[in-house]
């Protein structure tokens, strides 16, 4: 059996305010596997970036087991969370969320600097993928001299350079208009397919659930239903190595 | 290494995102130690005055005198000829002529001096004219006439006040009045010990020092006159005062003296054990001057805490983000901390820059404390009205370390709330 990039065995989390408790996953258990291209639908509340959280190392699980490239994320302490999340796992934000001070380069080197790789490597890995996804020329500009759909692309080179073993999306193409969404989308799907690193998405965008080669919903932190596509895009309920 | 420079490179580059609100707080915290800079540089120029002033207008910055005279203030106590002559021979040698200004025997007593219209009591010093205008502030306070000479033995100096109550002018003839000394020892029968003395004096000049006391009871006359007069046998005198190039010096010269008088009967004091008063006054006016500069610190500290605590909770996002792609809680502590200092370094230079400037002015200016007080000055700390700055090396480093050290603990507090930024809450999008 191929050894899962993610896999989650009947994931409880619920939200406590004062009294009131919000239960965000009731049971979930997944598993997806290496390169997979995935995305997790559902309404509001339904609990897919509690999920994004947990699988990315941001939050803890009340129950259950979270297992990332190998290692079970429930048994971690925070600095080995951050050590995890460094070296194995790649974020992409809803708004983008480059450091304004930093330039389009800087914003994208930023997690190789705290890797403390050397200056050189870093520019080189930088510029190719610059070069792969059309930021080429733009490596000086700060966040705020970019349009929506370049900052995000930075966001997706700061989360790729690394060469991390999976990539978390929450909501990616929520701020972008669709053309935009879709020259993201072809961006990160080429990645994918070329690197052969795992994507997770959590969206309500019907562009990336088409786009999508597996799409699990999720309703009420449950999950709702998990299809793949097969050979001709159409969706089928996942192979039960995957689910 | 490398992450280090780019958390000194986002700091730096944060501070600047704001440019007006960072060179607000940077004036804010600079002005606090322009304020620390100028106000100690007033306090030890005022100090340094007062202490100039007060040993030139009374002991000097050492005093020799008969063992026992500084508690009883006995005119009989006196230091013997022999005695006079060790002293002076050691404050002829090599060591001694270095840091020494001048030295003035004086012969000490109490008095009635009398005018045709009143008569008040005086304390009388006997001087060596030559002596005393080299170190004493009172030959060049002369308000009319001249002060004594030593061609004139039967002159005499006296203060504005004293004139006043004794309706007095240059010119004018006066009798001294008072009982001759009789050393310990000595019986009542020999010489003219116990005695009631006069003589008849001319006033030679009138002084004014500004301070009451003086100017109303102390009077000055050529020191053989005094001696006759008091019935002093030889050449004794009550005390020898000092004076030094530097006040620093007193104390290290004050040991020497004490070493070398050691089988003498005399007590060597610096200016602090013989003016205790103030002495004491300028120790309480540090302490409130420490407490005043703590107040204004502390207020520029809070406004600081106020101004970083707020950069950072309006950051939480970003903080959010910077922890989430791998950064650990010490590197963001460390980033806001960097972010204080390099806050701090252009404070300091804008602080320094402000303060020095300032403190130049008053350093050879002088800040005229007419202006502020007009005719009613306090008498207590200074003598002379226009103040000058006086700013050690010592004083600026020290206030440049407090500021220093000051907003870098301030910075802790903020740098301890962003490195405790909680995922993946701070990432909630608002």
């Amino acid at each position: 059996m191929i050894q899962s990039a993610v896999e989650l065995n009947d994931v409880m989390k619920t939200y406590r305010t004062g009294p009131i408790e919000v239960p965000a996953l009731r049971g979930v258990s997944l598993r997806i596997v290496p390169g997979e291209f995935v995305a997790t639908a559902g309404p509001s509340g339904s609990g897919k970036t509690t999920l994004l959280n947990i699988i990315g190392g941001l939050d803890r699980a009340d129950a259950g087991e979270v297992w990332v490239a190998g290692q079970n994320l429930q048994l971690l302490s925070s600095s080995e969370l951050a050590r995890v999340r460094l070296e194995r796992i790649g974020f992409v934000f809803q708004t983008y969320n480059l450091l304004p001070v930093l330039t389009a380069l800087e914003n994208a080197e930023f997690t190789l600097l705290l890797q403390g790789v050397p200056a050189r490597i870093r520019r080189e890995k930088v510029q190719k993928l610059f070069l792969e996804i059309g930021l080429a020329g733009l490596e000086d500009r700060r966040p705020a001299e970019l349009s929506g759909g370049q900052q995000q692309r930075v966001a997706v080179a700061r989360a790729m350079v690394t060469e991390p073993a999976l990539i978390l999306a929450d909501e990616p193409t929520a701020n972008l208009d669709s053309a935009t969404a879709i020259e993201l989308l072809d961006v990160m799907e080429r990645l994918n397919r070329a690197t052969g690193t795992t994507f997770i998405f959590s969206t309500h965008d019907p562009q990336v659930m088409d786009r999508a080669r597996r799409l699990i919903r999720l309703r009420d932190g449950q999950v709702a239903s998990d299809e793949a596509r097969d050979g001709q895009g159409t969706l089928a309920p996942a192979k039960q190595d995957m689910v | 290494m490398t992450s280090f420079l780019l958390l000194m490179k986002i700091s730096w580059r944060n501070l600047w995102r704001n440019p007006r609100g960072t060179l607000l707080t940077a004036l804010a915290l600079g002005l606090g130690l322009a304020l620390l800079l100028i106000s100690l540089g007033l306090l030890d120029g005022g100090h340094e005055q007062t202490i100039a002033d007060g040993v030139r207008f009374g002991p000097g910055h050492v005093v020799i005198q008969a063992k026992g005279y500084q508690d009883t203030g006995s005119q009989e106590l006196l230091i013997a000829a022999r005695v006079v002559s060790t002293i002076d021979e050691f404050l002829q040698t090599g060591p001694m002529k270095r840091v020494l200004l001048g030295a003035s025997p004086r012969l000490l007593a109490t008095g009635l001096l009398s005018s045709a219209a009143n008569s008040a009591g005086v304390t009388i010093i006997g001087v060596i004219p030559r002596d005393e205008r080299a170190v004493s502030l009172i030959p060049q306070r002369m308000l009319a006439g001249a002060y004594l000479s030593d061609d004139k033995p039967s002159g005499v100096v006296i203060g504005a006040e004293l004139a006043h109550k004794l309706e007095l002018k240059t010119g004018s003839k006066v009798v001294l009045m008072t009982q001759a000394i009789r050393p310990p020892g000595t019986q009542a029968k020999e010489a003219t010990g116990g005695q009631m003395q006069s003589t008849l004096l001319r006033v030679n000049g009138i002084f004014r020092t500004g301070i009451e006391a003086v100017d109303a009871g102390v009077i000055q006359l050529p020191l053989p006159v005094a001696q006759t007069l008091l019935g002093v046998p030889d050449n004794q005198v009550t005390q020898i005062a000092l004076f030094l190039r530097q006040e620093g010096e007193s104390l290290m010269i004050a040991r020497s003296l004490r070493k070398q008088l050691a089988d003498d009967p005399v007590e060597v004091l610096t200016w602090r054990e013989s003016m205790p008063m103030l002495a004491q006054i300028l120790g309480l006016d540090h302490a409130f001057n420490y407490i005043m500069n703590g107040v204004v610190l502390a207020m520029v500290g809070l406004g600081i805490l106020n101004t970083i605590l707020m950069r950072v909770l309006e950051r939480r996002y970003e903080f959010g983000v910077c922890k989430a792609l791998g950064l650990r809680p010490g590197q963001l502590a460390a980033m806001i901390v960097g972010e204080s200092l390099a806050l701090t370094a252009i404070s300091l230079g804008l602080g320094l820059a402000l303060g020095l400037s300032v403190e130049h002015y008053f350093a050879s200016t002088g800040l005229d404390l007419r202006r502020l007080f007009g005719s009613g000055l306090p008498p207590a700390l200074v003598f002379d009205p226009i103040l000058y700055s006086r700013l050690s090396l010592a004083r600026i480093v020290w206030s440049v370390c407090i500021v220093f050290v000051m907003a870098t603990v301030i910075a802790f507090y903020p740098a301890f709330k962003a490195a405790r930024t909680e995922l993946p809450d701070a990432l909630k999008v608002l």
